[in-house]
């Protein structure tokens, strides 16, 4: 018997969802941001829709997250402010990227990243995208901050003032 | 075919004074010995192919100024899906060139794959891009680049070279300083 195929679900209630993406739209916008560069999930969708009806920041949406990472790079070097935004399977699929472009150019900004299956970790069939995520970000030396309930404000704006002290991405990351 | 050297001279013809250049791979160090400008990029590690998208951030940023980048075919191939990227959401001054010779040539010469097979013009007229150009000769782009680069990008243009020796290119100082000088000349004179 071959196996059924069900719906994967992020387990988050929408409008909750809705609400955090607004706090964290309004947050980045604060925080100067002018393009927001990656490829929506589930979880970030709402991100995009929000920053999409909002003129005053250029979505650049791409074909895969590697390019998110040169993208983000040209337009730090041509003097923009510009917020990654990818789940950690894109993280993972980018990684020569993120090391030849962000990381060895030394560009300072905020990657919001989706922890796919946070909620399964320590459990038998726990996803192998979020098992892995943090001992590659470790890995890599990649700073991270988690996403906190209405601290949106806080935390992306202590994640900024890292990759500036930095000089390199810091990831902000949303369970 | 024209050879690397005269093709990138007869480029530098045509440069704009106040555009960027992003080279890489086959290109970086033949354009070093050619240009000395302030705003030339060079994108030597290239990232498995991303200068493409990389030009593509500096352009969007910098809407006012041409930004031209060199690929090679190896680099675009590696990257297909920037050409859709480009196109998605297209900056008007931005030329893509691309250095077609078939081979991965810093590595020592290897067929890329599907050599003498795929129609990289083909490809992005595929992927979306308007304005698509071949030229093989240094008199073919003395003839038609004016007029190629007087139209509203993103343009496409494949450049036809022949095999060359070129190895792999190396900076002689570390990128992130590289990127550190290159951002500081770019945002001094665009203000």
């Amino acid at each position: 018997m071959p196996p059924k195929v069900i719906a994967r679900s992020s387990g988050a209630d929408p409008a909750a969802l809705r609400k955090r993406s607004a706090r964290i739209v309004q947050a980045l916008s604060d925080l100067g941001t002018t393009h927001v560069v990656g490829v929506p999930d589930n979880l970030t969708r709402y991100l995009y829709e929000m920053f999409d009806a909002d003129h005053h920041v250029q979505v650049v949406p791409v074909c895969r997250e590697g390019e998110a990472w040169a993208i983000a790079s040209g337009l730090w070097v041509g003097g923009r402010q510009p917020v990654v935004v990818i789940q950690n399977t894109g993280f993972f699929e980018s990684g020569d990227s993120l090391r030849g472009t962000a990381i060895e150019m030394g560009v300072p900004l905020i990657a919001l990243m989706d922890y796919r299956g946070y909620g399964s970790l320590g459990k038998p069939d726990a996803d192998s995208a979020a098992s892995f995520f943090e001992p590659i970000l470790n890995a890599w030396g990649f700073r991270y901050l988690f996403l906190e309930d209405s601290k949106e404000a806080q935390i992306l704006k202590t994640a900024l003032d890292k990759a500036f002290e930095l000089n390199q991405p810091v990831a902000v990351l949303m369970r | 075919m024209m050879k690397r050297q005269e093709c990138l001279e007869t480029l530098s013809l045509f440069r704009p004074t106040d555009g960027v250049v992003v080279t890489s791979m086959g290109s970086a160090a033949p354009w070093s010995r050619i240009s000395s400008a302030p705003l030339d990029f060079y994108s030597v590690g290239s990232a498995m192919g991303h200068s493409a998208d990389f030009a593509m951030g500096i352009a969007l940023a910098q809407p006012n100024r041409p930004v031209w980048v060199f690929n090679g075919d190896g680099s675009m191939l590696m990257c297909l899906e920037t050409l859709v990227t480009i196109c998605q959401t297209p900056p008007p001054n931005l030329v893509l060139w691309v250095l077609q010779n078939d081979t991965y040539e810093v590595t020592g010469n290897q067929p890329v794959p599907g050599a003498s097979k795929f129609c990289m013009t083909q490809l992005a007229r595929g992927a979306g891009f308007g304005n698509v150009h071949e030229l093989d000769s240094a008199d073919s782009m003395k003839q038609q680049l004016p007029s190629i680069l007087d139209q509203t990008g993103p343009i496409f243009v494949n450049l036809r070279i022949e095999t060359g020796e070129e190895p792999a290119p190396k900076l002689d100082r570390p990128l992130r300083e590289h990127t550190v000088e290159f951002r500081k000349e770019l945002l001094k004179s665009s203000n």
